[in-house]
């Protein structure tokens, strides 16, 4: 039952992510004049109908806004190829999450950032774990030389700060990136720096593993490396692997606003949750004045929350009590 | 065993060597250097080319590093271009600092996440496993810039702990000591924070595979208490996942959250990282991450050792 | 009257008088109009000694010795602990008297004479005398100290002759004449003599002062001694009891018994340091998110909130000029073009880009200088109407095909540049110019601008000074800054070449009317061919501690530590 939850919390972002062109009311660059860190609209309902309220501008230098009670304009729904506007957007745009610095629509870059974010997330994850279970099995079956190589390996990987190879490897670049590219490159490098934290945890498993009695049998049948690794020594760590996955998905996320920081990030105006949250926190306002633009945080909390449940399911237990 | 720990101590000593000169070669590669950062746009050309012959860096990178390499072997790791020191003495007041924070950081973590994990992992109903969880995965959605940005932006609000830095100007009454504590409050917290929930999350989901084993029935069988069950006997063998990253986190935290110290104005060695990537000051770059990788290897040595103790099959 | 009570009396009334001399200096810059300087809320007596304030930097000072490091921290290390010859009073921008006490010209203007103060001693208490101005400039000089003032240092691109007539006279010889005069005297701190001429002569003076070096062994002329310096985390600044310079009355200088600067490198943290009063004095100035923050402050009487008028300049957006640098790209017919560059003025709205990037706290600007820059605005600048029909005529008429592409560089994690340059794209799409914009890390900005691979970039470099005298390297195409073809080797077009002609005139003049009417002229050809496009000149905020009863805040790199000696506490 809690797995199936989870399943639905992720598919659900899953299916906004997809379906962002209809769900947003905007574009993800549209901006919105005199409406910079506007509040969410203000929506009441006129009879059987849904209005919103517009904000007007008290103060531009203070960002103070007064909702303007005078002018309702009804919600319009199914038209435009959006699934809700605003039925006269010059007059009351329909802001859901409000506004950011750049004066662009909050729900608008939520949903189109889940794209974003939630596939590169996806991709350098299944990377990730790919290539760990793939060097931990080894390293943890192999044991001896092997192991140690790989491990050392895995130990240069995480220690050396993905922060210089990101530096030099975009000074490599030409100047101008397209997003496909930055996605490949952000994936590939992802993938790289969070394997070894699958490898660690994958190599002790494994190693204890492969001394249990079925292990042992399987290989007395005549099981080979790969058969003895792929069927009965990496499913053994199927519960790591899923515990680090939702350590590794957020992380993911919020890495590529600090790539950004060498260059290597998305260019504006592309939507990701990793860079509206980092320039959310460059206002100190944000916290007491500016809530909205920490959606992307709640977004990701759903999202992890729903990977969480959806792989652990219930919390197993002790089912058994000593009898009194 | 001896030769196990002499062969790890071997390829720790090729890992730092490896991870600083690797750093060295890359800040190298990375676009401008120091003499173009430090004289800035407005100095000639001819200028910035006599500085970057002062330094040194008009040289081969070949050269360079071979330079560097014939000295750091005399345990001569240069001067820091930035702030003409040797990068022998800048660092280990830098990592001292972080080491503090660090090491509180993860007694706090280990002290609330695995106890909380072992909860939360054993427990087959009730409310406590689910709000456990949640707590968790609030934690580790917040990118740790955020969270710092909160607790700093708590501690303002309320004045109960000092905002940023590490000690004050001047020592208050109550001395040093406390003086320190209540300055390593909001950074510790921060590092702490997302650090417990991850220990929270492995050691959940270890204790979960643990309890289902055979060995935990008998014994239950056997008349020993559920809490002995869960705290003693599972616990030893949920401990080993934990225990195989303990030293990578211990080892990464070393080398300093740089978040964290910049938000938080902490002199440590993560922040000396960060403005010696941006001023490309290679050596003591190169300095700050073989520091990063000394700390590793013996943070994973001190672990896989920890690890062939708690589970004897690994000791081969 | 006893001599005691007559000494009380007068010790009162010069501090009244000191006082109102300072209140009075920080409420109005006649210099600028529209602006001025709000008095500090409550201020009703005069500025009481005694007292200490907390400032903050970014990063640690790269050294100690002013003349190798150019860094902003070890500026303000100098600006707290040494002093000049004579010093350019900020809010007046005019030359004031400072270890120099008057000086006097010869008739070409090519030689001056300054009169040194008496009785002044570095805060070792060893006496300051000529020697010590004449050591200075041979350290300056020096070639294997090779300093990073050395070039400004320079008149008619020959170093200065500096003699010591008696102790406390020296004589200043330009190579040609020279308008400016002793203003120039502002770039350089005095150093002791007594301190750093054994590794002047050693040849070690490069190495001389870094920031290992015990407080003890420095010395200053400055309002403050180093007392501590705690790497990554703070500096401490105590009292020099042997600054020479007094109140007009008498009374000793600095008011401040202590300085605490300390290293935030978050700006954020800073701020919300100083509304829980754990800070006095900001690094710079307020960005316009932070304003309704501390606006809310200042009405909760946490902190005061002073407006020192607009910038002197504004955020610079220029294309690569460098002849050469698209040849083989389709796009050379166009991306070189005066034509380009008059489009995309007249295609960006200035009111909208104010709204949207500094929230309407900025000032529309068409030139090099900006209006509150009153001495040398040229008048004459033409505004720029927002015409983007006729900036589309414009460009089809040069052969911007449909579709044209080019890149602009800023620098990565400065929300101010970040924003007006996707302000710039978004309005010069609707031109049908499609622009990419690039955020890079810091040192890789200026590696591409120096090594000029880039299209065009959107930056703000800092002015030190209004005069020109102090923008040459920005105006001479033989200039390190000149930022669309920097350092040529001889002018590239025949325009540069007549602004280089205008500056050196205008720098060999001693009649000030002259100077402003050649300087009028370099703007007039400046703007005619606009190799660097202007937006807006931001309004400047400076928030402070309610603690502080005296300040001269200024359009300064820092704007109330520049005059560190006369910032007082209230008691």
């Amino acid at each position: 039952m809690i797995r199936r939850v989870g399943i639905a919390l992720v598919a659900l972002w899953a299916a906004a992510a997809m379906a962002a062109p209809v769900l947003a009311p905007h574009a993800v660059d549209a901006q919105f004049v005199d409406l910079q860190n506007a509040p969410p609209s203000r929506l009441t309902m006129a009879g059987a109908r849904i209005a919103i309220h517009p904000w007007r501008l008290v103060n531009r230098l203070e960002q103070q806004y007064a909702v303007d009670d005078a002018i309702a304009v009804p919600l319009r729904w199914f038209s435009g190829g959006h699934l809700v506007g605003s039925s006269d957007e010059a007059r009351a745009p329909l802001l859901l999450l409000g506004t950011d610095a750049y004066r662009r629509d909050v729900f608008t870059r939520l949903v189109f950032g889940a794209r974003t974010s939630l596939a590169l997330a996806a991709v350098s994850a299944l990377g990730a774990m790919v290539l760990g279970a793939a060097a931990g099995g080894v390293a943890g079956y192999a044991g001896g030389g092997v192991d140690d190589v790989l491990m050392r390996t895995a130990d240069f990987v995480m220690v050396l700060p993905a922060m210089y190879v990101a530096l030099a490897l975009r000074a490599a670049m030409p100047l101008v990136l397209a997003p496909a590219t930055v996605f490949a490159l952000l994936a590939s490098i992802f993938a790289i720096v969070g394997a070894p934290f699958v490898a660690r945890g994958v190599r002790a498993i494994v190693r204890s593993e492969r001394r249990m009695d079925y292990a042992v049998a399987a290989e007395a049948l005549g099981a080979g490396a790969g058969r003895l690794l792929l069927r009965h020594l990496l499913p053994a760590a199927r519960g790591y692997i899923a515990v680090q996955l939702t350590l590794l998905v957020p992380a993911f996320i919020v890495a590529e606003a600090t790539l950004s920081y060498v260059g290597l990030g998305f260019p504006d105006p592309v939507a990701s949750w990793g860079t509206m949250l980092h320039d959310a926190s460059a206002n100190v306002r944000v916290f007491a004045d500016f809530p909205w633009l920490l959606s992307p945080a709640a977004a990701m909390f759903l999202v992890v929350l729903g990977l969480n449940l959806a792989l652990e399911g219930s919390p197993g237990g002790l089912r058994y009590d000593t009898p009194r | 065993m001896r030769g196990y720990i002499l062969r790890r101590l071997a390829f720790a000593l090729f890992l730092v060597v490896a991870v600083s000169s690797a750093s060295l070669i890359l800040t190298e590669l990375a676009p401008g250097d120091y003499a173009s950062g430090a004289l800035g746009m407005r100095a000639r050309p001819e200028a910035i080319e006599r500085a970057r012959e002062r330094y040194g860096l008009n040289r081969s990178l070949g050269e360079q590093y071979r330079d560097w390499v014939a000295h750091a072997v005399r345990f001569d790791f240069g001067t820091s271009l930035l702030y003409d020191r040797p990068v022998r003495e800048l660092i280990p007041e830098r990592a001292a600092n972080t080491a503090v924070l660090a090491l509180t950081a993860l007694a706090i973590a280990t002290l609330v996440g695995l106890p909380l994990g072992v909860v939360s992992g054993s427990r087959s109903g009730g409310a406590v496993p689910h709000v456990i969880r949640a707590a968790s995965v609030v934690l580790l959605s917040m990118p740790p810039l955020l969270t710092s940005l909160f607790l700093v932006f708590v501690a303002a609000r309320t004045g109960w702990v000092p905002i940023a830095g590490m000690r004050s100007a001047a020592v208050p009454e109550g001395g040093a000591f406390v003086d320190l504590l209540k300055h390593l409050v909001v950074p510790a917290a921060a590092i702490a924070l997302p650090l417990a929930a991850m220990f929270e999350r492995l050691q959940a989901q270890a204790m979960r595979d643990a309890i289902v084993q055979p060995f935990v029935v008998a014994t239950l069988a056997r008349g020993v208490s559920r809490r002995r069950v869960v705290w003693r006997d599972a616990l030893k063998v949920a401990l080993r996942p934990v225990a195989a990253v303990y030293g990578l986190v211990v080892g990464t935290l070393l080398s300093g959250s740089f978040a964290v110290e910049v938000i938080t104005a902490w002199p440590g060695l993560g922040r000396l990282m960060l403005d010696a990537l941006g001023a490309r000051d290679v050596y003591l770059v190169a300095g700050c991450a073989g520091t990063g990788a000394v700390f590793l290897a013996c943070a994973t040595l001190a672990s896989d050792v920890a690890l062939a103790f708690v589970d004897p099959r690994v000791r081969e | 009257m006893t001599g005691h009570a007559r000494i009380v009396r007068r010790s009162i009334a010069g501090l009244l008088l000191a006082g109102a001399t300072v209140v009075s200096a920080a409420c109005g810059s006649p210099n600028r109009a529209g602006s001025g300087s709000t008095p500090p809320a409550g201020q009703k007596s005069a500025p009481t000694r005694g007292g200490s304030i907390v400032g903050s930097v970014r990063a640690d000072p790269a050294s100690f010795n002013r003349l190798v490091a150019a860094d902003r921290t070890s500026e303000l290390v100098s600006v707290l602990t040494q002093a000049k010859l004579v010093r350019v009073n900020k809010t007046t921008q005019q030359v004031e008297p400072w270890l120099a006490e008057s000086w006097t010209a010869d008739r070409d203007g090519r030689r001056y004479t300054l009169t040194l103060r008496r009785g002044v001693t570095f805060s070792d208490g060893v006496p300051f005398t000529s020697d010590d101005v004449v050591f200075t400039f041979a350290a300056v000089y020096d070639a294997k100290v090779d300093s990073v003032l050395a070039d400004a240092m320079t008149v008619a691109g020959r170093p200065m002759e500096v003699v010591a007539l008696d102790p406390q006279t020296v004589s200043i010889a330009f190579a040609a004449p020279f308008g400016p005069g002793v203003r120039i005297l502002d770039n350089l701190p005095i150093l002791p003599k007594h301190k750093l001429e054994p590794a002047l002569q050693a040849g070690t003076f490069a190495k001389a002062w870094t920031t290992s070096t015990p407080p003890a062994d420095l010395a200053g002329l400055g309002p403050f001694v180093l007392h501590e310096y705690m790497p990554g985390q703070r500096m401490v600044f105590d009292r020099n009891p042997h600054y020479w310079r007094t109140t007009t009355d008498g009374a000793a200088l600095p008011y401040l018994d202590r300085l605490t600067v300390e290293l935030i490198p978050d700006q954020n943290a800073e701020m919300l340091r100083l509304d829980a009063g754990q800070l006095d004095v900001m690094n710079e100035d307020l960005t316009p998110d932070a304003y309704g923050q501390m606006k809310q402050a200042a009405r909760d009487g946490r902190i005061q909130l002073v407006d020192i008028g607009t910038a002197i300049q504004a955020d610079s957006f220029w294309f690569n000029l460098k002849p050469g640098a698209f040849d083989g790209d389709p796009r050379a017919g166009w991306l070189q073009r005066d034509e380009l560059r008059h489009a995309i003025s007249m295609a960006v709205d200035r009111k909208a880009f104010i709204d949207a990037v500094f929230l309407g706290a900025a000032e529309a600007v068409y030139g090099p200088t900006s209006p509150s820059n009153k001495d040398w605005y040229w008048t004459g600048t033409p505004t720029v109407p927002y015409d983007p029909a006729r900036a589309k005529a414009l460009l089809a008429s040069i052969g911007v095909p449909p579709g044209a592409r080019f890149s602009v560089l800023v620098q990565r994690g400065r929300p101010r540049f970040e924003r007006g340059a996707a302000f710039i794209r978004d309005e010069l799409k609707k031109v049908g110019l499609t622009v990419d914009v690039v955020a890079l890390e810091g040192n890789a900005v200026v590696q591409r601008l120096l090594k000029a691979r880039y299209d065009a970039a959107y930056f703000a470099p800092t002015i030190t000074d209004t005069d020109p005298v102090n923008q040459q390297d920005f105006f001479m195409s033989a200039g390190p800054f000149h930022l669309w073809n920097m350092a040529q080797a001889k002018p590239a077009t025949d325009w540069e070449r007549h602004i280089d002609e205008l500056m050196q005139r205008q720098s060999a003049s001693t009649d000030a009317a002259e100077r402003k009417r050649l300087f009028d002229e370099v703007q007039r050809t400046f703007v005619e061919h606009e190799p660097v496009i202007y937006f807006a000149a931001r309004h400047l905020y400076v928030a402070v501690s309610s603690r502080i009863a005296a300040m001269k805040p200024a359009d300064d790199l820092f704007p109330v530590l520049w005059a560190p000696d006369e910032i007082a506490v209230r008691r």
